[in-house]
């Protein structure tokens, strides 16, 4: 039996000045968990689009199963064996479970789609690796955790061999991920070869056999996680140790800088966010923890202004904003880092400098608000501040005028919070603002935040990792179907009491309740 | 995506003109004729000397029409409508030029002002349509268009009719309402530095000011326009009712021009709207590329009707390799949409 699966021998891509991938060489036992590590902008996405033939390198080859393949296109590298699980899934939200699995390699009968082979065939694989779906099933209905079920169905059944699955945890409640390791194991134990793209180092010494690291575009460590340590595997990806950087306490508070009040929102027809009440105020960091899709994202868009409420006020430094619109609330004292970065927080096709600027181009530097030249904008200004920026936050790129869509997430990211940190606005929104961020720059990203706090602003927090929530939040609400079901006082809140309340635990979760 | 990114952006625009240029040739054997005898008389009739004051002229229109798909193209919307609002403006500018008896030096800015006002407020109706009841401007403009046309058909047939005239046509305009012409050049008017001014201005608005940086914002990607307090309703109001201003310009500048009349249909057969919507998606909206691909359609356009002429291939050949190159650029986009949903993030 030979033991590769899949080999890279020294594959390179360059995309304008950036070396995404340098010689990178890597080999896949048949029947492993192969953990690909490293921080945003390390090569890791570059490297897998390259394996599943999204991207052509440059030079270097690829061998399957001994062979040497050149993919054209993805349908190349289904054909060899791979299957692929996107970070953002693939699926046809209209249509059911199984018609998503078997799309493209359909069993037909007499020229149509044999539904009943279908459902057969979703339920044998379900039940083969554990997936539990149901396959008539809408999947616009699923949860996040039951639709990454579906993408790796979907893989399977075209007989993938070799799975790539690119951080399929960031999704998941911690129930699921137990699940989904389950799912992996025993895909493994089957023979079939499991690449897991990730930066979180637990998941990597939970579920793994082997762990390759990246960094700058290059291999800086090679191990057997058995063999390794959690502290190991920081110093290959980073090159240094990180240093944890913990809430340095409360600080004095200050002002309310914003107050919902019974807020409601109803979204075609079904009741997204009921009946939520907080308040934030002036030196101090509210978390709200949660799964995602419990309400979280329509509160951030109702205090935003892009999602009208059904009920309840919101008020900014005081003002009642509630039929505002953005404009008039972000001039009110509101900043805000979405979780849909490419989506909202940024025009992909537009350089670092356009995204740095926008909100900021009618106001000097940029932009003149009264007199002559008002309405007008000095770009000589505007690149001259987005490349100081761009040296203040790190933000790795080929210059200014980069397109924001040809930066690693992590870069990406930091554009958006250089961005809505410089307004300096009173209360900070910031939703998920490390999703999909490594280690380094998560470190960078809280530090900012902490002073953001020092300062005398106040934060609201969204996250759905429990870790972040306790390193920075003074107080921990909890979402849970559209309600907030628990409040923890930093010196009561823990990963199991927040963890227990994320997973729907109301009747536990009430006795912690400490309004 | 990054791929796609470092290749040449204009390799699918000129892409697209050369493949056009191949099909016709194509059609053109086909039909038992000669190609190169063909285009070459289309290069002849455009850019012979004797006729550049034509082709100049056709060119500013070009531009102008260009402008009205270009401006909201901006921020992302087709404004189909470009006829409709020409034909406005033409009826405009004749009623003013004509019936306030203005004195000479301010008949043809009143009326050129007026043409503007009208039309651009006849194209702004697009953008609460849109937003008030989400009816998309591509439709709206589209199905406004031939409404506006059919207005100003009756008033020429009827209430402005010449009398005694079989053409449905106005009486020629007043001495006084006729637009300045340069020196002694027959058909290129003040209108064609007025053209080059609205195009320097498009440029300046779209690369210096908040608002152009606005539009191209909502037209990269319309959500992170309003995350960021835009409001793309009242940029579609100014983005339409520019575009509609230019629009009326251009009509002015027609009915003020000789023959001095309004005559039906007299705007509308020449297919400047259709020329401009071509140059306009052909330079991806870029306001300095316009002017540029203006002058590939201005050269189909004029030497249509010498290649007619001399090489005996119907000038409606222009209208073809027209077609084909916004055919083309159209599954750009498809493709371009295509690729972008299998990208990855980084």
């Amino acid at each position: 039996m030979s033991t590769a699966a899949v080999e890279l021998r020294a594959i390179s891509r360059r995309f304008d000045a950036v070396v995404a991938n340098d010689g990178i060489d890597l080999v896949l036992a048949r029947g492993t968990v192969h953990a690909v590590m490293g921080e945003n902008g390390a090569g890791k996405s570059t490297l897998m689009s390259i394996l599943f033939g999204l991207v052509r390198p440059d030079s270097g080859e690829i061998i399957v199963d001994g062979e040497a393949r050149s993919f054209q296109s993805p349908l190349d590298a289904i054909a060899a064996g791979l299957g692929m699980v996107h970070q953002h899934f693939r699926l046809f939200d209209s249509m059911t479970v199984a018609e998503n699995v078997v799309f493209g390699a359909e069993p037909t009968r007499g020229g149509r789609i044999d539904r009943a082979a279908a459902d057969a065939r979703v339920r044998s694989l379900a039940e083969r690796y554990g997936l539990d779906t149901d396959p008539q099933a809408r999947v616009g209905d699923l949860s996040a955790g039951a639709r990454q079920r579906v993408e790796i169905l979907k893989a399977l059944h075209r007989d993938a061999r070799i799975l790539i699955l690119d951080e399929p945890t960031a999704v998941l409640t911690p129930s699921e991920v137990t699940s989904l390791f389950t799912v992996i194991r025993r895909a493994a134990e089957g023979g079939t070869t499991v690449v897991l793209v990730t930066h979180k180092i637990q998941e990597v010494l939970d579920v793994s056999t082997e762990v390759t690291v990246l960094r700058d575009g290059r291999v800086s460590g090679r191990f057997v996680t058995a063999d390794t340590t959690s502290a190991e595997l920081v110093r290959a990806m980073t090159g240094r140790e990180v240093e944890v950087v913990a809430n340095p306490g409360t600080g004095t508070l200050g002002e309310t800088v914003l107050e919902v009040e019974g807020v409601s929102v109803v979204d075609a027809r079904v009741e997204r966010v009921s009946n939520v009440s907080l308040a934030v105020r002036r030196g101090e960091i509210v978390g709200i923890a949660g799964v995602s899709g419990n309400g979280q994202h329509d509160l951030v868009a109702a205090i935003l202004g892009t999602t009208p409420v059904s009920a309840g006020r919101i008020l900014l430094g005081g003002d009642d904003v509630t039929g505002a619109p953005v404009a008039a609330r972000r001039s009110a004292g509101l900043a805000v880092i979405p979780e849909d970065r490419r989506g909202e927080g940024s025009a992909v096709t537009m350089s670092i400098t356009e995204n740095l600027s926008l909100g900021h181009h009618r106001q000097p530097p940029i932009g003149r608000p009264k007199g002559f030249g008002r309405g007008w904008m000095s770009l000589p200004a505007a690149r001259t501040r987005a490349s100081e920026q761009i040296s203040s936050y790190d933000i790795r790129t080929s210059g200014e005028k980069q397109p924001v869509g040809s930066l690693s997430g992590g870069n990406a990211q930091k554009v958006v919070i250089a961005r809505e940190l410089a307004f300096d606005a009173p209360l900070l929104i910031a939703e998920q603002p490390t999703q999909g961020v490594d280690v380094g720059a998560i470190e960078a990203i809280h530090g900012r935040l902490l002073d953001y706090r020092a300062s005398g602003r106040g934060i609201l927090l969204v996250s759905h990792e429990i870790s972040e929530l306790l390193a920075l939040a003074d107080r921990v609400l909890v979402m849970f179907a559209g309600e907030i079901v628990a409040e923890f006082d930093r010196s009561q809140a823990s990963a199991e009491r927040i963890g227990a309340a994320m997973a729907g635990a109301a009747a536990a979760a009430g006795e912690e309740w400490t309004a | 995506m990054i791929a796609r990114l470092t290749r040449h952006p204009a390799v699918v625009p000129i892409g697209a003109v050369v493949l056009a240029i191949l099909i016709g040739a194509v059609v053109i054997l086909l039909a038992g004729l000669n190609p190169i005898d063909a285009y070459a008389a289309v290069l002849q009739g455009s850019l012979d000397v004797r006729n550049l004051d034509y082709t100049f002229s056709v060119w500013g229109f070009i531009c102008g029409m260009g402008l009205v798909a270009a401006i909201p193209l901006r921020m992302g919307e087709f404004n189909l409508g470009g006829n409709g609002q020409l034909v406005l403006g033409g009826v405009t500018a004749y009623v003013v030029a004509s019936q306030l008896g203005l004195p000479g030096i301010i008949a043809v800015p009143f009326a050129l002002i007026a043409a503007m006002l009208v039309s651009g407020g006849f194209a702004a109706v697009s953008a609460p349509l849109a937003t008030r009841f989400g009816i998309p401007i591509i439709i709206s403009t589209l199905l406004l268009s031939p409404v506006a046309v059919a207005v100003a058909s009756y008033l020429v047939r009827f209430p402005l009719a010449e009398k005694g005239s079989g053409n449905a046509q106005t009486p020629v305009l007043p001495e006084d309402a006729h637009i300045w012409s340069l020196g002694d050049l027959r058909y290129t008017t003040v209108g064609l530095p007025l053209m080059v001014a609205v195009m320097v201005i498009f440029y300046v608005v779209d690369s210096r000011s908040a608002v152009g940086f606005e539009l191209r914002v909502t037209g990269a990607n319309r959500r992170f326009g309003e995350y960021a307090g835009l409001k793309p309703g009242r940029l579609a109001i100014g983005a339409m009712g520019s575009a509609g201003a230019v629009a009326g310009l251009v009509g002015a500048i027609i009915v003020l021009s000789s023959p001095y009349r309004f005559i039906d249909g007299a705007l509308i057969s020449p297919g400047y709207t259709f020329a401009g919507l071509a140059a306009a998606l052909l330079a991806g909206g870029r306001p300095a590329l316009v002017p540029v691909t203006a002058i590939l359609f201005t050269i189909l356009q004029v030497g249509g009707a010498s290649m007619e002429r001399t090489a005996e291939v119907p000038r409606q050949l222009s209208d073809v390799l027209q077609g084909v190159v916004i055919v083309i650029l159209a599954l750009r986009v498809v493709l371009d949409r295509r690729r972008a949903g299998a990208g990855k993030d980084s």
